[in-house]
């Protein structure tokens, strides 16, 4: 996208994300025509819009219709709630076996509004997306840690008739694409933590002096800065070499990125920060499980330390 | 010439020439044999046209980017062919004269900086004026046949082997801090330099202290205008932190792949790899931006500092690692092999402390980037 022009886009997302959640905020997306920025320019609109999601912290099924685009769905990327994998995993959500798809994986609240979940399956190396009626499978609403976030557990074990074939996918470029939107969601949640502790560090008098005042103090926010940009950084490089082992890694960064982050904020906003009185718990939340989606930090960075070890090669070059 | 080829012309010329530039001792050598490949390269660099590209015309350059310099020492860097902090020196060294000296000055002098014909040092730290260079004390004094300079400074990299100082001096008040301060453009063979090299834990002496008393400095080598060096001070520390810290970048990517090329099996645990390998790579993707920055013209600033701390973060994490994987070899092997990882993983040490340690990387951070207002 030329910069006017993403430019707007960008404010367009932040008064969409700012207003509005769940339902609403799809029909504000769909109106601003975010999948048309996508199928355009992915890079740039995916980092603005998931961005701007982690940082409202709000939720949309944007990742939904991300994922139905990169799988070239033939049905409306619209209609469709997709599965992901269980949490902390990547493995895709359905397993073929013996005539038969298991299904285990989460569902965003797009699940209320759709008839259809398209299953990502695994059948021996190859996988494939099928539809399966939403009726046809078990739904557990996740309070867990962020209830606001409106996860699905859904699960059921269906026969592979019952499942409508939607052709085979590159499930590990799915994947990578997902790794990177919630890499950036991740980022934005960090930013708004730091605005809040920042807002608070100048505000907040002890002493008669803001604690902004305080070095150390000062190094968690500037420390969590640090690491904001590092993580932001790694995902726009990614979309120079978006390989799945590069998506991966940025995500993995991120995750750490945003705990770390959180920890520096939390501590900063130290007894309010802890109350729900103070809006930083809900970040804290959506960072924590936003991190277990798609793949957990410590399972990526495992995962990836195991491959360089055993190509002897970094993931990326990230050439001049 | 643009980026592309500019990069293909470098790494057949490497190729071809890889014979006269190849180091000729093993390990990581002595200072003196680090100094020795620096000049050889440099000047072979220099004659081949590839270390005068990205510099002005005017100071014996070729012109273009900044990019084409941040490749060629990443392509040496490599290679192993240069000890990228050493080579890394012109990136603060040359801009500083490009921008404030006189003209005639500036052309006469950096292309012996470029050819690898002479060695600069940079004098600001001193015993009292660690990185409140604002309390800086080395004195100029007007006379009339120059400046004349008495005082001490430290931490001065390779002032052993410099031809040239860019010294800091004191010209006002002492109350005078930051708006009192001259920079001079010093020759190091001037009657009344001493120069002390300091024996280092990682037992290379790239650093001195040197004294001056009452060395005379022409009135022509003064940079910038007089009590205006702080100007030349905040204008060289982003530089600090831009190429040079590509060309680090690149020698800890290499040192990871060697790393994990010959550490022992089950030495090194998946998770601590990964983790270096993200920090190595945000801290490349970091600096990426900040060189295509400078590209377009921007003025960098307080910003680098993220890329110093990252720096600091990902060496320590890449030597950290070393030390996981060879810690017997880096404990007692006296082979050059293990002597270099030695070495390597103790400098490491000092990445959060030089150019401005880790501590005053987030007070910058701080006041000028997360504008939290004074300290204290």
């Amino acid at each position: 996208m030329e910069s006017p022009d993403l430019a707007l886009f960008r404010r367009s997302v932040q008064q969409a994300t700012s207003t509005a959640r769940g339902a609403e905020l799809d029909t504000r997306l769909t109106d601003l025509g975010w999948l048309d920025a996508a199928v355009e320019d992915r890079s740039a609109a995916v980092s603005v819009m998931f961005e701007s999601q982690g940082a409202s912290n709000t939720h949309s099924s944007a990742l939904d219709q991300l994922l139905a685009l990169t799988m070239e769905l033939s049905l409306p990327v619209g209609q469709a709630a997709v599965l992901l994998p269980a949490l902390r995993d990547t493995a895709a959500p359905g397993r073929m076996e013996a005539g038969r798809i298991s299904v285990r994986g989460i569902g965003s609240d797009a699940v209320d509004r759709r008839e259809l979940a398209v299953v990502p399956v695994s059948d021996g190396p190859d996988h494939r997306a099928v539809a399966v009626p939403l009726m046809q499978l078990e739904q557990r609403r996740i309070s867990g840690l962020d209830a606001a976030l409106g996860l699905r557990e859904i699960s059921g074990d269906i026969p592979a008739g019952a499942a409508e074939d939607l052709g085979p996918i590159d499930w590990a470029e799915v994947v990578g694409v997902g790794q990177l939107a919630l890499g950036h969601e991740l980022v934005g949640a960090a930013r708004t933590m730091l605005d809040l502790a920042r807002t608070h560090a100048r505000n907040r008098l002890q002493s008669g002096r803001p604690i902004a005042s305080f070095q150390a103090v000062r190094h968690r926010l500037a420390e969590g800065l640090v690491a904001v940009e590092a993580a932001a950084a790694l995902l726009d490089a990614a979309w120079d070499e978006p390989t799945p082992e590069v998506a991966a890694m940025a995500k993995g960064m991120a995750g750490r990125s945003g705990r770390t982050m959180a920890r520096h904020a939390q501590q900063v906003l130290a007894g309010i920060g802890f109350t729900t009185e103070h809006s930083l718990h809900l970040m804290v939340r959506r960072t924590l499980v936003l991190d277990q989606m798609l793949g957990a930090s410590a399972v990526l960075t495992r995962v990836l330390g195991a491959q360089v070890l055993e190509y002897k090669v970094l993931p990326a070059t990230f050439s001049l | 010439m643009d980026l592309p080829q500019f990069k293909a012309d470098v790494d057949a010329w490497l190729d071809a020439n890889g014979r006269d530039l190849a180091c000729t001792f093993d390990g990581i050598g002595t200072l003196d044999q680090q100094m020795d490949q620096l000049r050889k390269v440099m000047q072979l660099a220099y004659d081949a046209g590839f270390m005068r590209m990205g510099w002005p015309e005017r100071v014996g350059g070729l012109g273009g980017s900044n990019l084409f310099r941040a490749y060629f020492g990443e392509a040496l860097t490599r290679r192993d062919l240069v000890e990228p902090g050493i080579y890394s020196m012109p990136e603060v060294l040359a801009p500083t004269m490009i921008d404030f000296a006189p003209p005639e000055l500036a052309a006469d002098m950096v292309p012996r900086l470029l050819r690898g014909e002479e060695i600069w040092c940079q004098g600001f730290s001193e015993p009292g004026t660690g990185s409140n260079l604002s309390s800086l004390a080395c004195r100029a004094t007007r006379t009339d046949d120059g400046w004349l300079v008495t005082g001490q400074k430290v931490w001065t990299s390779l002032a052993q082997y410099a031809a040239r100082c860019v010294l800091l001096t004191r010209t006002g008040t002492t109350e005078s801090a930051h708006r009192g301060i001259t920079a001079l453009f010093v020759d190091m063979d001037s009657a009344g330099i001493t120069v002390r090299p300091i024996e280092t834990m990682h037992g290379v002496p790239e650093f001195c202290e040197v004294f001056f008393d009452e060395v005379l400095v022409p009135f022509d080598r003064l940079l910038g205008d007089v009590d205006r060096g702080w100007a030349i001070a905040m204008d060289l520390l982003p530089y600090e932190r831009s190429t040079a810290l590509w060309h680090r970048a690149a020698f800890l990517q290499l040192r990871l792949e060697q790393l994990v090329a010959i550490a022992p099996p089950g030495a090194l645990d998946p998770a601590d790899i990964g983790e270096a390998v993200q920090l190595v790579m945000a801290f490349r993707a970091r600096s990426r931006g900040t060189q295509r920055r400078l590209a377009a013209g921007e003025t960098l600033g307080s910003e680098t500092s993220i890329d110093k701390v990252l720096l600091a973060t990902a060496e320590q994490a890449v030597f950290d690692l070393a030390l996981e994987g060879l810690g017997p070899s880096i404990a007692s092997g006296d082979d050059p092999e293990s002597a270099r990882w030695r070495a390597e993983f103790l400098y490491s040490r000092a990445a959060s402390i030089y150019g401005g340690s880790a501590e005053i990387q987030r007070n910058i951070i701080a006041r000028r980037v997360l504008d939290l207002g004074d300290e204290r």
